[in-house]
């Protein structure tokens, strides 16, 4: 890799994100981010081809940050063609939203059956209740709630993870409302203080591509996967 | 004769869980082997719900409904299979691996499998490698079929093939696995011996290893 190119980045990012990236991501990037719909989700196939298309649509050679995880197989089978790819080397978001993969790890061996809501998710993403309001007109109520009592019954804990004691507050009586749809399974709920340490190492390294080139990439270390130009992105890149 | 297998496949298709009930019914009524109704009706409707899901022209809740009209169709037909004396052509211990707790796709193999004609130990969700390694020394399956929805608990397959192997009960059984982040790739890493795509895929696999199909 030619270590002084100044490649342009490209964030391609979950609408998920938004909120995190906007605070962190200086001045001059935060016009090249492009937010995907986070409906991308419900179909993983649909989700690499829609990202595959907007990869190629970037023009110039360029670092394109995926604000992304593997995302239940997502981002499986994407090539990276004259772009070189950096992202974050987790199974979905809610490691970034903790912070780190070790936070994420901890909650989910302490209650693997956990639905998590956060900011981008209660704005623009899903969640049980909304998911069984939309089942109503399509179902019925009774077929309904069949269909939800089907898919959580399991699930022990609803957590809203914040990254800031006013953004907990302000989306507690949101989350409430789930929360209170969701004892029906009797889904307790939980708040956790979120970090941001994961978005912040993503920028660190940022700056430090436009200050050395790729070798700014260099630090990326286990955190992040780094794909060169004519590569592809796979499944055992993630597992560790 | 041959209208009411499709008339079934369709009520699957549909998440028509009255109607398969009333067809299943309808079929022994007018004399049809149960074997027969199932093979020829309930089956196909299954496998192409099966295909559909894959593609992304069907979702969750139709799948849902598409198992619950099976069942319906099966509870018809079960006991008249038992009565008839049906060999059961194998035994499957089934289970949702550690850490995971969604069933339903797991639920879905258990139902193709019964209807394939495999006895069926179900080991429930979130079912850590020592439940499975106890389970094959207590029923001595043919096969051992793993279940996982997310990525994070895939992971827990290979753990609990592991186990397996570490019991020494590796070689007493064919091991398939199967669920949303599972590919044939993945199954090759972790030594299954078998992956399936989908539910009737699950059910194939494990005809295939004990020579039924």
């Amino acid at each position: 890799m030619p270590s002084l190119e100044k490649l342009p980045v490209v964030i391609l990012s979950c609408q998920v994100l938004e909120d995190l990236l906007g605070r962190f991501l200086p001045e001059e990037l935060a016009g090249d981010v492009v937010y995907m719909d986070y409906g991308l989700h419900r179909v993983p196939s649909k989700m690499t081809w829609t990202l595959q298309d907007a990869l190629n649509s970037i023009e110039q050679p360029s670092l394109v940050v995926l604000g992304y995880g593997l995302c239940g197989n997502g981002l499986r089978g994407l090539k990276s063609g004259q772009h070189t790819l950096l992202v974050p080397r987790v199974d979905d978001c809610i490691a970034l939203l903790l912070g780190s993969r070790r936070a994420y790890i901890r909650e989910f061996e302490a209650v693997p059956g956990t639905y998590y809501l956060s900011k981008g998710w209660l704005e623009s993403g899903s969640h049980p209740l909304l998911e069984y309001q939309e089942y109503v007109p399509k179902y019925g109520a009774d077929q309904a709630m069949w269909l939800m009592d089907q898919q959580y019954r399991h699930y022990e804990r609803l957590v809203l993870v914040a990254h800031s004691q006013a953004d907990l507050e302000s989306y507690r009586p949101q989350a409430l409302e789930v929360a209170s749809f969701c004892g029906r399974w009797g889904m307790r709920y939980e708040e956790i203080l979120g970090s941001d340490g994961y978005i912040r190492r993503l920028v660190e390294l940022l700056s430090g591509v436009a200050e050395k080139g790729l070798d700014g990439l260099n630090g990326a270390g286990d955190d992040f996967l780094v794909i060169p130009p004519g590569g592809e992105i796979l499944q055992e890149q993630f597992m560790r | 004769m041959s209208r009411i297998y499709e008339r079934l496949s369709t009520a699957i298709l549909e998440g028509d869980a009255e109607q398969a009930g009333k067809l299943a019914q309808r079929g022994l009524d007018q004399g049809l082997a149960a074997k027969d109704i199932l093979d020829n009706g309930m089956v196909p409707g299954m496998d192409e719900v099966g295909i559909r899901f894959r593609a992304g022209d069907m979702f969750v809740p139709e799948v849902l409904m598409s198992a619950d009209a099976m069942q319906a169709g099966l509870n018809v037909l079960r006991p008249v299979l038992i009565a008839s004396g049906v060999k059961l052509i194998g035994k499957i211990l089934m289970g949702t691996v550690k850490g995971d707790l969604h069933d339903i796709g797991k639920n879905l193999v258990n139902m193709m499998c019964e209807g394939a004609g495999f006895e069926i130990i179900d080991i429930g969700f979130n079912a850590d490698p020592e439940k499975f390694v106890e389970g094959i020394k207590e029923h001595h399956p043919d096969v051992v079929g793993m279940s996982a929805m997310l990525t994070t608990t895939m992971r827990a397959m290979a753990h609990t093939i592991k186990a397996i192997e570490e019991a020494g009960l590796r070689d007493q059984v064919k091991i398939m696995v199967g669920g949303a982040p599972v590919d044939q790739a993945f199954a090759d890493r972790i030594g299954a011996d078998g992956y399936g795509s989908n539910a009737p895929g699950g059910s194939e696999l494990a005809k295939k290893f004990v020579g039924a199909a």
